[in-house]
C-alpha cells in the first residue's frame, strides 16, 4: 500500500558539515568558489574561515523531505532564503512539517537550525506530488 | 555603484550540457555523506539507491538512475552565473551573496539528457543599502520537456 501523507505529518534530518564536506560539494558542483576551499579567502570576506555552499545546506534540506516522501522524483518545488553560513564542524537539524495535502500537493516547511539553534535557513518550503 | 535597471529582460545562453552518470552519483554521494569518488569511500548507507544504482533504476519508477533534484545546479547555474560576470553590469562578485534559491522541477533527470539552459534578469532593484539581482532560468532536455525552472537571487554588499 501506498505511504498515506497527511496535514501535520513531521520529519527530521540531521547532517554534520564534516572538514572536508565544502571540498567535496565543490568538486561534484563545479562551485570552486574559494570561500569554501580556502581559509584566508573566507577570513578576508568576513566569513572567519571556509563556509559550506548554501547550495548544500539546501540539498540537505531537500534530503529530509525526500527521505519522508520515500520517492525522490516527486518533489515538485523547493525554496530557501540564505541568514546564516554553515561551516566545518557545525551539525545541522532540518525539521519539516507538512502543512497541507490538497490535489495531491504537499506543502511542507523546514526549519534547519544550528548546534547553536540558529537558522540557517528561512522560509524554506517543498511542494510534492503525492497524488 | 546599483545596477543599471535597464538590464531586466536581458538573455544569457543557451547553454548546453549532458547529464552522465557518474557526475549524478557523484553529487548524490557528495550531499548524502559519502566522498564523490567512484573508487575512493563507501556508498553512505541511508543514500537512495535509485541515486546509483542501475539495476534499482531500471526496476523503479523511472527506468533508469536518476538525479539527486539539486543537482540541476551543476548546469542551471550557467547563465545566472554569465549573467552577474557580465561585464556591462559591473557587479563587484567579492560583494555577492547568495540571497535566495528556488527549483521548480517538472521531471526526472536521467543519465544521457541533452540539456538547454536560458535565462534571462527579471529583477534589478535595491533594498536597505544592498542591490538586488533576480535571474529565471529554464532548462529543457532534448525533446525540448521543461525539467527546471530555477530563480536565482544575488545579493551584493556594497
Amino acid at each position: 500500500m501506498a505511504k498515506q501523507f497527511k496535514s501535520g505529518d513531521t520529519f527530521t534530518h540531521v547532517r554534520e558539515c564534516d572538514t572536508y564536506r565544502p571540498i567535496y560539494y565543490a568538486a561534484a558542483s563545479g562551485d570552486f568558489n574559494p570561500i569554501h576551499l580556502d581559509k584566508a579567502v573566507g577570513e578576508m570576506a568576513g566569513l572567519g574561515g571556509v563556509v559550506l555552499h548554501g547550495m548544500c545546506t539546501m540539498a540537505w534540506a531537500v534530503e529530509a523531505a525526500i527521505k519522508y516522501l520515500g520517492d525522490p522524483g516527486k518533489l515538485r518545488k523547493v525554496r530557501v532564503r540564505f541568514s546564516r553560513p554553515v561551516a566545518p564542524d557545525d551539525t545541522i537539524t532540518f525539521q519539516g512539517k507538512v502543512t497541507s495535502v490538497d490535489n495531491g500537493r504537499l506543502v511542507a516547511e523546514i526549519l534547519a537550525k544550528n548546534q547553536r539553534g540558529e537558522e540557517v535557513l528561512k522560509g524554506a518550503t517543498i511542494e510534492a506530488d503525492v497524488g | 555603484m546599483p545596477i543599471d535597471p535597464r538590464f531586466v529582460g536581458k538573455r544569457y545562453g543557451p547553454f548546453r550540457y549532458e547529464i552522465g552518470l557518474e557526475k549524478m552519483r557523484e553529487f548524490a554521494l557528495a550531499v548524502g555523506g559519502g566522498i564523490p569518488s567512484p573508487s575512493f569511500g563507501s556508498i553512505p548507507d541511508d543514500l537512495n539507491p535509485l541515486f546509483y544504482d542501475e539495476n534499482a533504476g531500471k526496476s523503479g519508477p523511472y527506468g533508469s538512475v536518476i538525479a539527486f533534484p539539486t543537482f540541476a545546479v551543476t548546469f542551471a547555474i550557467a547563465p545566472f552565473a554569465a549573467a552577474v560576470s557580465d561585464p556591462e553590469l559591473q557587479i563587484n562578485l567579492l560583494m555577492l551573496v547568495h540571497g535566495e534559491q528556488q527549483f521548480e522541477f517538472f521531471g526526472p533527470m536521467s543519465p544521457g539528457d541533452v540539456v538547454t539552459t536560458t535565462g534571462s534578469i527579471s529583477e534589478i532593484f535595491e533594498k536597505s543599502q544592498k542591490d538586488f539581482l533576480v535571474f529565471v532560468s529554464e532548462s529543457k532536455n532534448q525533446k525540448d520537456e521543461l525539467l527546471v525552472r530555477a530563480t536565482w537571487t544575488a545579493v551584493i554588499r556594497r
